[in-house]
């Protein structure tokens, strides 16, 4: 057996040993290098490198064997180095094994005593450097699997769902954060606790279905309450590369707010329903009532009745529109057609639009405008802040009695534009006045409830001055009357 | 036996409603009282008792008009009162508080359902119907027609 391309450093000071040396490795394909001195023989390795064996004699000039063999095993760790002496002294040996000698070759050598060695020397080299590269590929493969372990586990407890593995002996194998968070009883649970331990039987039913082995493996999804949070749970198998079941994963996520919503829209239906209801029922009850002759012999009554039922309609259309509009302001679909205006002018359009109802209820209807704030700009819908004054105006008369007093003042507040509208009517509690901007919130009371409404006014008053960026406040005593203010943000001053 | 010509309190939130009802009881020739929520109802027939009430079931005072049915029963001076409930929400919430059958209408605790906008001429046949079966009356008109 030859030896190709094996790099051999012969490093001693008589030239006999290191032609020796060459004479005996050469024919076996050995290539052969040598230096005469320890200095000579390490310029030389770092110069070429890649020796795969070193032979070093212990006794030379400028640099020893002792010292050259430190210097070479730093520079390379692979390298194989045999010590070639005449002086078999242990203490010699065992010092230049400590050094990283790999063996020791006795002076003077026959061929075989050096080929031996040497070629034991490259086996074992082989198998160190093979040894490294699986070590070193394994170290790499195990960081790697380390990485991705951590990243996916990383990534699993930063989920804001919470995820539950468990295994096909219903054993929990895995719990985020998330999980904890949901099922508190999880956090004190440690892994491989059964799954019944988690006393959540809606969840353990999930699972057990996914792991049913009678169905086959099934995605199931369920909504499950758990502590007053309603929970959208997905479950599925766990699959083996060949289809088999190991267990499954449900992953939890938090619908409560969606459920919320949910329920208001239905609830929204239902009051929208009923407040649609009511009027058209009694207009119909009118209508049957005329129609059936009841009224027959009575046409004031029959006109009084019609007239009801006008303003019944009345209020049915109005309703329509103010849900039209707040759908429309909800979904993004209110156009508002924004323009320089002064306040002023729109003011006084929705007075002269109420004047008659208040004139109706002998009503003292008043406007006035504080220092300067007629000349006030504002960056506003017009048809917007029209449905906003009107709905203020009409509330003040509606909600006072006869002969009451209306105040509708247009003042500077700083940057804002301040519009108030006051009446000495009915008032409300504080209770009451915490609900009056809710859909359809409506008072009832005796004094209430002859006025036609649909308690959808307010809300959508508050919906437009939120467009505008204003705000919108009132303050209101039971029997003594209610102040609603609004304020506008300040677009420009006249002529300026 | 009967002092007083027959006495109906019809109690109800939506004006309207009201004021059909009563028009029509008082043309039939009962002696109607309206109110517009079931306390003042209540005050009121503590010094007049009704022969027959008639009331909306969505009232605000009272948790329903079903709540205010079951206050009459316990009440011994108008458990017997014939109760009419008259209602725009057949189903509310989920609810269907439409009676299937006579067991329903017992465990209502009420004498009669209707959904809003009730027919006079329906409204008129029961109360005669309940009148009658309540006891025998001589007292209550007919519908003028
Ligand atoms: N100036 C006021 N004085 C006393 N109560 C008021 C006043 N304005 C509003 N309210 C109360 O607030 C409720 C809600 O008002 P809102 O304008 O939203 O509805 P509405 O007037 O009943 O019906 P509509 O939708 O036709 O305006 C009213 O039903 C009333 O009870
Ligand atoms: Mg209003």
């Amino acid at each position: 057996m030859t030896q190709e391309n094996v790099r051999v450093l012969v490093v001693d000071d008589e030239l006999g040993m290191r032609e020796g040396c060459r004479k005996i490795l050469e024919p076996e394909g050995y290539i052969v290098e040598s230096a005469e001195d320890g200095q000579a023989g390490l310029e030389l390795f770092q110069r070429r490198g890649d020796f795969a064996i070193a032979l070093v004699d212990l006794n030379m000039p400028r640099m020893g064997g002792m010292k050259l063999i430190g210097r070479l095993r730093e520079l390379d760790e692979d390298v194989v180095i045999f010590v070639i002496t005449a002086y078999a002294a242990i203490e010699t040996a065992v010092e230049a094994t400590r050094r990283g000698a790999y063996g020791y070759i006795p002076k003077p050598f026959t061929p075989d005593e050096l080929l031996l060695p040497v070629r034991n020397g490259i086996e074992r080299r082989a198998l160190a450097i093979e040894a490294k590269r699986l070590r070193e590929e394994r170290e790499r493969r195990l960081l790697e699997v380390a990485f991705e372990r951590t990243k996916a586990s990383t990534i699993i407890s930063c989920m804001t769902d919470g995820v539950l593995v468990i295994n096909r002996d219903k054993q929990i194998v895995l719990r985020n954060n998330g999980m904890m968070r949901i099922l508190p009883s999880c956090a004190t649970l440690s892994l491989s606790s059964p799954l019944s331990a988690l006393e959540c039987p809606e969840l353990e039913k999930l699972i057990e279905e996914v792991l049913s082995t009678d169905t086959g493996p099934v995605i199931a999804s369920r909504e499950v309450a758990l502590d007053r949070c309603v929970y959208m749970v997905n479950a599925s198998p766990v699959l083996e590369p060949n289809g088999d079941v190991m267990g499954a994963v449900a992953v939890l996520r938090d619908i409560t707010a969606l459920k919320k919503l949910d329920v208001a829209k239905s609830m929204f239906i239902s009051m929208v329903a009923h407040e649609v209801k009511n009027p058209l029922a009694a207009v119909e009850n009118y209508l049957t009532v005329i129609l059936k002759g009841y009224v027959d012999g009575e046409p004031e009554k029959q006109r009084d009745m019609l007239e009801r039922s006008m303003v019944r309609l009345n209020t049915l259309r109005t309703m329509v529109s103010e849900l039209i509009n707040l759908t429309a302001i909800e979904t993004g679909n209110f156009t508002v057609k924004r323009s320089v205006l002064g306040l002023t002018q729109v003011v006084t359009e929705a007075l002269d639009a109420c004047r008659e109802r208040a004139e109706g209820k002998k009503q003292e209807l008043s406007f006035s405008c504080a220092n300067g704030a007629e000349d006030v700009q504002i960056l506003a819908d017009r048809d917007s802040l029209f449905i906003v004054c009107t709905n203020l105006i009409d509330n003040a008369i509606k909600y006072t009695p006869e002969g009451g007093a209306i105040r509708v003042q247009v003042a500077q507040n700083g940057a804002f534009l301040k519009l108030s509208v006051e009446d000495n009517g009915i008032g409300m509690s504080d209770e009451e006045s915490e609900h009056v901007f809710e859909e359809f919130f409506r008072v009832k009371n005796r004094q209430t409830v002859k006025e036609p409404g649909t308690g959808l006014g307010l809300s959508l008053v508050k919906r437009l001055v939120e467009m505008h960026d204003g705000a919108i406040s009132l303050r209101s005593t039971p029997g003594a009357g209610s102040t609603f203010t609004l304020s506008l943000p300040i677009a420009a001053r006249m002529g300026m | 036996m009967n002092a007083h010509p027959t006495r109906i309190v019809a109690i109800d939130d939506d004006v309207d409603a009201l004021e059909c009802i009563g028009y029509v009881l008082r043309n039939a020739g009962y002696e109607t009282h309206c109110f517009a929520t079931a306390t003042e109802a209540l005050a009121a027939m503590a010094q007049t008792p009704p022969d027959v009430v008639i009331t909306d079931l969505m009232m605000e005072t009272l948790d329903s008009g079903f709540g205010f049915a079951r206050r009459l029963r316990e009440d011994e001076r108008f458990a017997k009162v014939p109760i009419i409930v008259v209602t725009a929400a057949a189903s509310q919430r989920g609810f269907d508080f439409t009676p299937r059958d006579e067991h329903d209408l017992a465990a209502m605790k009420v004498d009669a359902v209707f959904a809003k906008p009730v027919a006079p001429d329906e409204l008129l046949a029961t109360i005669r119907r309940l009148l009658g079966a309540a006891r025998p009356d001589t007292t209550s008109g007919g519908p003028a027609r």
